[in-house]
């Protein structure tokens, strides 16, 4: 009976197994996991970073980061702008490469990008964010002579206008708005007429035409310049883009990597579940498993089984984990008591608990890779309960009989030193975190509730101001040095959520990011992060490695530490070259 | 019969009505953030620093595009400063608010676009049925089924009886992600058993036959399928069994016997129908499950249904989402209420059917 159950499975097995898709592997795209659908892929909405990451495929912008130089380099344009900074104005000149075509041959000109700016700005359209971000280009100028060069007029002075002014993705105008309704309006009269698309029927008409397109589920129906078509889209299940037959890109044969584009076609898949893909990526059911967590990455990379047929590797990235203070709460509002607490973050084995290793230290916000704008003079983060209690005592507290600390404060009241630590559930480093400090913070006295917190939730609680200390990640950028959003005081309770800022560490935080020397802006760096160090708003506990796991078949992944994490375009086959 | 029926909807229906807008009044009520203020770029140092200002402008212009700019419901209540104490202020808002929109529209059978994918809340909710159904019925099925012919057998063979039923209290005690973990690394794992698909749904491929559609469908449906029916099918059958004991113990059956009646007629024609009300009680409650998913198995599997749909719209505040399944399962709950009622009644005729 067994043999024969035995025997039934595995006909059964071979059976079905048959059915499994043959035709994939002799087709061989590049499989990558993604953990969640991208939604949403409305060139003006792109809800999420997967989104972002396929309108890349789809479209192309003036500038593109490359990963492998960790900078901006030109795109559609021909070179980065050329600069003059005018009374107060900015102004932002660009030229569209000779080779930028669209699908239908037609060159990409500088009435396509104004058309762009337009739709950014087209009252009726879901522009919001559009409008927060490129907000400072208030007009453009074409150039009468040349129709591929163009002059964006920007408010204000800014060095990060150099880059943030080319990085959005443009529209063909041709198929959007063919008869050119939108050319009449200008960027400000767009702007200011928020009712524009009730009552002017030029727009009414082309917002009607953007909508009925449905470019959130049909971004095929709008023909971009990137090097991919969409092929096939499930929701929830995967995403097959097509490599262009021709793309215009390919006659330059540019070393820049937003300009190379090898796969014939890449194949998202979206998995969820950690341990799903794993085992996806271990049957070869998927080739890339990016941003790969820790404890998953250790174990497969130290099961020799896994050695030949899967690639592992790690870069250091600009994602941090910090420990931040409330320091609108009363028990928090001076600084030796949020030094004191710092102090009791165990941090190098944080980093072995939590990302087996694979994280490094950093004194502050700026990664310890960056060189010369990272203060050296500084000390790393280290657990000291001793110096912590010193420094409780300097604050004022004082130990209790029954083992707590409490202090009285200037108005008369009791305070006792007892806090929550707030996360989301999200990571479960958050976890381990809070638990270290629970039991460093019991060792002291301090009671520490961890309070792990539903993402909604936790975001409600901080722009409420109603937590004492949270986790909180912050992912950086190699490009521009502004911390205006996280720690200026204007940004107190959209974005600062640590209420911290002084008029010295405001004037500090708008020099740095209008600094255009980087020896200067260096400097400025080195003492903003001596203030941070000594004010203690938050503490960095770690910058995170970005792990990756491919398939060994595949190479030039381009892994690096800026998401996703490597270049899908750059992917090619190690036996021959797919394209 | 109809009469049964026109009240036991005249009471559901109201019931369902109540549900509906507490759940409504709370979800909104609790926060009116738009969802991209809580997404996955924010803490994110981006190269386009924006002001606060333009932030919060965009802010106020994504929640007046979604309509979260109304008042809540028709009347809303602010507490002012007095004298001893605080006074409550109330204003009637009228018929432009939330509720009254989200109601008409539920009135007409819209229900709304989606907050994240902009897409209309029917095609969102049909597409995940399309996933779910066919997974959750044929589970269903399987339970049903599998429960019937369990429960015969242990009522036919005492001797396996120990054994079946230790091993279905062991199998009642395991959640379903440890079941559905378990079949994934045993039977699709390429270390032990790499018989079946670790995830997913079969492609549509142009080239191929429907039948070979069919079986790739049925053939990735296997693990999350067995997933759903090794977590329900064990209390089913135990409790069934108990009953079917019970009911073996009664005198009526003692008289069957000694009229000389098949002991497996006995238990066929006699024991069983009389055994089948917590059988159907257990059915019946399964049926909201039909509809609302698995989420556990959704995730494990990569499955886009109704569960994590459901579960991925409440994490995002996508309301209209959370809503329209809600609406959905408290429907099929007050209906599997009903039809539990009327099959009481097949099965026992000693029930009265009362409304």
């Amino acid at each position: 009976m067994k043999q024969l159950l035995f025997g039934f499975l595995v006909v059964m097995s071979s059976v079905l197994g048959a059915c499994s898709s043959p035709q994939q592997k002799s087709a061989s795209p590049i499989r990558i996991r993604w953990e969640r659908d991208p939604e949403n892929l409305d060139p003006l909405i792109l809800p999420n970073e997967n989104a972002l990451e396929a309108a890349n495929l789809l479209y192309s912008s003036l500038l593109f980061v490359d990963p492998s130089k960790q900078q901006f380099t030109p795109c559609l344009a021909e070179a980065l702008p050329s600069v003059q900074l005018k009374d107060s104005l900015t102004l932002l000149t660009y030229r569209i490469r000779r080779e930028a075509v669209w699908d239908n041959g037609k060159p990409v000109l500088a009435q396509d990008v104004a058309f762009t700016l337009k739709v950014m700005n087209c009252p009726g359209l879901p522009i919001e964010s559009n409008q927060s971000q490129w907000g400072f280009i208030k007009d453009i100028q074409l150039d009468a002579q040349d129709p591929r060069r163009f002059t964006l007029i920007c408010a204000g002075r800014s060095p990060e206008y150099k880059w943030s002014s080319g990085d959005y993705i443009i529209l063909p105008e041709y198929p959007l708005d063919p008869q050119g309704q939108l050319r009449p309006f200008s960027l400000a009269s767009l702007r200011a007429d928020t009712a524009g698309d009730r009552h002017t029927p030029a727009i009414k008409a082309f917002v009607t035409r953007y909508k009925q397109a449905q470019l959130d589920h049909h971004p095929e129906r709008l023909p971009g310049c990137g090097p991919y078509v969409l092929e096939a889209w499930e929701p929830g299940r995967y995403l097959t883009f097509k490599r262009k037959p021709t793309w215009w890109a390919d006659a330059l044969r540019s070393e820049f990597l937003p300009l190379q584009a090898y796969p014939q076609k890449l194949d998202y898949q979206i998995i969820p579940d950690v341990a799903t893909a794993v085992l996806a990526l271990r049957r070869g059911d998927i080739d890339v498993y990016p941003m790969m967590p820790a404890r998953e990455f250790q174990h497969l990379r130290q099961d020799s089984t896994n050695q030949p047929a899967l690639s592992f590797y790690t870069a250091d990235s600009y994602k941090m984990i910090t420990a931040c203070f409330n320091t609108k709460q009363a028990i928090v509002r001076d600084k030796l008591t949020r030094q004191a607490l710092s102090l009791l973050f165990d941090v190098p084995a944080l980093i072995e608990a939590t990302q087996l290793g694979m994280a490094y230290p950093s004194a502050g916000l700026i990664s310890p890779k960056l060189g010369p704008l990272y203060n050296d003079s500084l000390p790393l983060p280290a657990y000291n309960p001793t110096a912590a209690t010193a420094l409780l005592r300097q604050a004022g507290w004082q130990r209790q009989p029954s083992g707590g600390w409490s202090r009285r404060s200037t108005d008369g009241q009791v305070q006792k030193l007892a806090l929550t630590l707030s996360y989301r559930t999200t990571d479960p480093a958050f976890e381990t975190i809070a638990l270290q400090l629970r039991t460093a913070g019991s060792k002291l006295g301090i009671p520490v509730q961890p309070q792990p917190l539903e993402s909604s939730v936790f975001w409600d609680r901080l722009r409420s101001g109603t937590v004492d200390m949270y986790l909180f990640t912050i992912t950086g950028n190699p490009f521009v040095y502004n911390f205006a959003p996280i720690l200026h005081t204007q940004s107190i309770g959209s974005g600062n959520y640590t209420g911290f800022g002084t008029a010295a560490s405001d004037q500090l935080i708008e020099a740095i990011a209008a600094e255009e020397q980087p020896r200067r802006q260096a400097q400025l760096l080195r003492r903003l992060q001596r203030i941070l160090h000594e004010e203690k708003p938050l503490t960095v506990l770690f910058f995170l490695r970005s792990r990756l796991a491919a398939s060994s078949r595949l190479t030039n992944l381009q892994v690096s530490g800026l998401r996703p994490g490597y270049s899908a375009t750059a992917i090619q086959t190690k036996s021959a070259p797919v394209q | 019969m109809r009469g049964f029926l026109i009240s036991r909807l005249a009471h559901a229906l109201p019931a369902a009505w109540v549900i509906l807008s507490v759940i409504f009044l709370l979800s909104r009520g609790l926060t009116n953030q738009p969802t991209e203020a809580d997404g996955s770029l924010a803490g994110n140092l981006a190269v386009h620093v924006t002001t606060p200002t333009q932030n919060r402008l965009a802010e106020y212009a994504l929640r007046k595009r979604r309509g979260l700019d109304l008042p809540l419901f028709y009347v809303s209540s602010r507490a002012t400063p007095a004298s001893g104490g605080v006074a409550w202020r109330w204003r009637w808002n009228g018929v432009h608010n939330q509720y009254h929109v989200w109601l008409c529209g539920l009135l007409r059978g819209d229900l709304g676009r989606s907050f994240r994918d902009n897409q209309p809340v029917t095609t969102l909710v049909s597409r995940a049925l399309t996933c779910t159904l066919p997974l959750t019925i044929g589970a269903f099925i399987t339970i049903a089924g599998a429960g019937w012919g369990l429960t015969l057998l242990l009522a036919h063979y005492r001797s396996i009886r120990p054994v079946v039923v230790t091993a279905l209290h062991f199998l009642q005690t395991l959640p379903l992600f440890v079941v559905a973990l378990l079949l994934l690394l045993l039977l699709a794992n390429p270390d032990f058993l790499d018989w079946f698909p670790a995830y997913g749904l079969a492609r549509p491929e142009n080239s191929t036959t429907g039948l070979y559609q069919l079986l790739s469908s049925l053939y990735h449906s296997v693990l999350p399928l067995f997933s759903l029916v090794l977590v329900s099918l064990p209390s089913f059958v135990v409790q069934w069994h108990n009953a079917l004991q019970q009911e073996l113990k009664a005198d009526y059956i003692l008289t069957a016997r000694a009229k000389g009646v098949r002991p497996s007629l006995v238990i066929r024609r006699h024991a069983l129908r009389n055994a089948l009300l917590p059988a159907i009680t257990y059915l019946t409650d399964l049926l909201p499950a039909l509809v609302a998913g698995a989420v556990v198995v959704e995730l494990i599997f990569a499955l886009p249904g109704m569960g994590r749909l459901i579960a991925e719209s409440a994490a995002a505040r996508d309301f209209p989402v959370v809503l329209s399944g809600v609406v959905l399962i408290a429907l099929v709950r007050l209906l599997a209420q009903i039809l539990a009622d009327w099959l009481y009644y097949q099965a026992d005729p000693r029930i009265k059917l009362e409304a």
